[in-house]
């Protein structure tokens, strides 16, 4: 049975309940959103006592569903002001299915704010909450070491963990999570959910999952059927069968410079010089050389890949990745070309526990302001070491480009909804434009990966540059992402779902071999709608219009090299990307909240 | 007519030895000396890349196989290629 546990931190106590039958189709995403949905007053505070954080695996988590191990976190958001769910790899996802759980609430704050707190949920599903003050400010991995140290016997456990930057309440903090070898390297990064779990006192949890099997499923023959299907669709397709495995993430970096929507020193370029010096191959050719991994999946199940561990100079282990959007935000972004430089920088806000696309942004706003040099590696480290120790600056930084663009008076703020734009500029390529405007969750690829169609011709191809076509290709990657995160499928499945039919009929084929409920194609979409769908009335409700659903001006205003381009996709069109949300209201029957 | 090629991922090692003229200290690019009105297909067969999807810039935006190429201009070809 799914359950739901809730553990109030002003009363330290704990009750687990039965998932209810209206949310029975709701895992990941679309269950962490029912919950802020119906249970975070809009107004609310995103890190006072009536704001909730929510950790929720997929429908499929706990099975041996391909790249179904995903986790996502719910909250109000401190960074957006809106609803949000972030979304991370790790182990968490599917150990906390193996325990039974299908949302982890955390509620209420501890009475005494200068107290640090650990739960921990064993494998027949008791708990402990212990007071651990030691472990006040330490970094991420301090912190996991300390974990580690309390575990005895124990060897398999996942554990969910933030840095001092979530302790500070920064509104970039980020929540890590730790991966099949135990780093605490997987983010759900975005939107300053770390803050809201460190506003109530908690610093970490635990979630044994040792002698725990995968999830029974209500037919295992055709489970497995459709498993074997859509891992076949994953390995013949060039993308998740080659590309990514062999080079990472960073595999983009040539093609979006190539394509001139490589965002360079604070989007005032749409190509770097030094991308040569920080690609996809040349990580490879760097880690390869230096003995570090160049392959391996970020959770148990993943038969894509793309993880991979950068190594120093002497082999050590410094980060996972580099990931593409990280070494974008904190190298070309910051005019920096040094892989080992971005290496350490994306240590430190991992260990920190900040949002990378988040800190790289800010940062080069803070350079676009004239007190840093573009391209300053070490000026950009002392910036992060300045966030550790929370000073002034450190609090700038650490509460995003908005917060530091305006206290410097940058004119270009690349940020919608307050929260930084990720690596694809939205000039060039403005289907993501379309994404970054309307998204839910404030500028995030992810929301609505239009890059596809425009830049990489999967899924069809709609000219990047033109403004026919956009509103409608990120309309429906919203959705099907919607529906992927509720599943807690990796959203890197769509390479292959958009290309091969077989890949689409093997996700509701398992998602109704596991539950035994019906599912079909028109019930994964309008899953994804009714995700979409929660989100959209919550942001109304928490202020949102029209008017949040646009890029900030510069992007309408300010033509872009190599191809001279701004945005053109005019209001009525953004405007129509949630054209299906007053329809599916209805259909599920809620209001605004 | 001189363009300048660049391939990228599986299909660099592809590319034509550097000459002695090429000082760009690209890992993926290099000038290429072509008939004039030479079409990307042509290229491509010239190279014998792989069979299988390609996708192709000219000058930074995407271009069919039976484009022709001008003096000066930049090819890219990348495999199938995503991340994010």
């Amino acid at each position: 049975m799914r359950s739901i546990m809730r553990l109030n931190m002003s009363t330290l106590s704990i009750t687990t309940e039965p998932v209810p039958d209206a949310w029975a189709r709701y895992g990941g995403r679309a269950l962490t959103d029912a919950i802020v949905f119906a249970e975070v007053p809009p107004k609310a505070d995103p890190l006072g006592p009536e704001a909730k954080i929510v950790f929720a695996p997929g429908l499929l988590g706990g099975t041996s569903a391909p790249n179904g191990g995903r986790l996502s976190v719910g909250a109000k958001s401190p960074l957006t002001g809106g609803i949000k769910e972030s979304n991370a790899g790790g182990q968490a996802a599917h150990a906390l299915a193996k325990v039974g759980i299908a949302a982890l609430v955390i509620e209420g704050v501890a009475a005494d704010a200068s107290a640090r707190y650990v739960l921990k949920i064993n494998a027949d599903g008791s708990t402990e909450i212990v007071r651990d003050d030691s472990l006040t400010g330490l970094g991420n991995y301090a912190t996991k070491d300390a974990l580690d140290a309390t575990m005895g016997d124990v060897k398999r456990y996942a554990t969910i963990t933030i840095g001092p930057a979530g302790e500070m309440g920064l509104k970039s903090a980020a929540v890590a999570i730790s991966d099949p070898d135990g780093y605490p390297n997987r983010f759900a990064g975005r939107g300053g959910l770390g803050a809201v779990m460190g506003s109530k006192g908690l610093k970490a949890v635990v979630i044994v999952d040792e002698g725990l099997p995968y999830l029974a499923h209500a037919d295992k023959d055709a489970f497995n059927a459709a498993v074997k299907k859509f891992a076949n669709a994953l390995r013949e397709h060039a993308v998740t069968g080659q590309a990514l495995p062999t080079y990472g993430t960073n595999v983009l970096a040539n093609i979006i410079n190539e394509a001139g929507g490589y965002p360079t020193r604070n989007f005032s370029d749409g190509r770097f010089e030094g991308v040569d010096h920080i690609s996809g191959e040349t990580m490879r050719e760097v880690t390869v050389e230096r003995g570090g991994n160049v392959k391996h999946g970020c959770h148990t199940g993943c038969v894509i890949q793309c993880s991979r561990y950068f190594v120093d100079k002497d082999g050590h282990y410094k980060t996972k990745g580099v990931e593409y959007e990280n070494v974008w935000a904190l190298g070309a972004d910051c005019g920096i070309d040094d892989l080992d430089v971005i290496a350490e920088l994306d240590r430190n806000c991992s260990d920190l526990g900040i949002d990378t696309i988040e800190a790289g942004v800010t940062i080069a706003v803070y350079m676009d302001s004239g007190k840093l040099a573009f391209g300053d590696g070490a000026g950009a480290l002392a910036l992060l070491e300045e966030v550790r120790k929370g000073t002034e600056t450190g609090r700038m930084i650490g509460n995003g480009a908005e917060a530091t663009g305006l206290a410097l008076g940058v004119e270009h703020i690349p940020v919608v909804k307050h929260q930084g734009l990720p690596a694809y500029d939205p000039r060039p390529i403005q289907g993501i434009g379309v994404t970054y405007a309307t998204s839910t969750q404030g500028a995030d690829h992810t929301a609505g990966y239009s890059i596809t169609a425009n830049v990489l011709a999967v899924g069809g191809s709609v000219d990047p540059l033109k403004p026919e076509g956009q509103a409608a290709l990120s309309q429906g990657l919203q959705i099907a992402t919607g529906m992927l995160d509720a599943l807690g499928l990796c959203i890197f499945v769509a390479f292959a779902v958009l290309d091969i039919p077989e890949a689409l009929d093997a996700i509701h084929e398992m998602a109704e071999a596991h539950t035994g409920q019906k599912w079909d194609t028109d019930a994964l979409m309008q899953l994804g709608k009714e995700v979409l769908t929660m989100e959209r009335l919550y942001n109304e409700s928490a202020g949102f219009t029209a008017a949040d659903d646009r890029l900030p001006a510069f992007f309408y205003d300010v033509a872009l090299p190599p191809h001279d381009a701004v945005f053109t996709v005019t209001d009525a069109e953004l405007d129509s990307v949630h054209d299906f949300v007053a329809d599916t209201a209805t259909a599920m029957g809620i209001s605004k909240p | 007519m001189q363009i300048e090629l660049a391939l990228f991922a599986h299909l660099t090692p592809y590319l034509p030895p550097a000459g002695a003229e090429d000082e760009s200290g690209s890992s993926h690019a290099r000038p290429m000396d072509l008939p004039d009105g030479t079409t990307v297909g042509q290229v491509i067969t010239r190279l014998d890349l792989p069979a299988g999807p390609r996708i192709v810039f000219v000058n930074g935006r995407h271009a069919p196989d039976d484009h022709s190429l001008a003096n000066g201009d930049r090819l890219a070809i990348f495999p199938p290629v995503a991340g994010g």
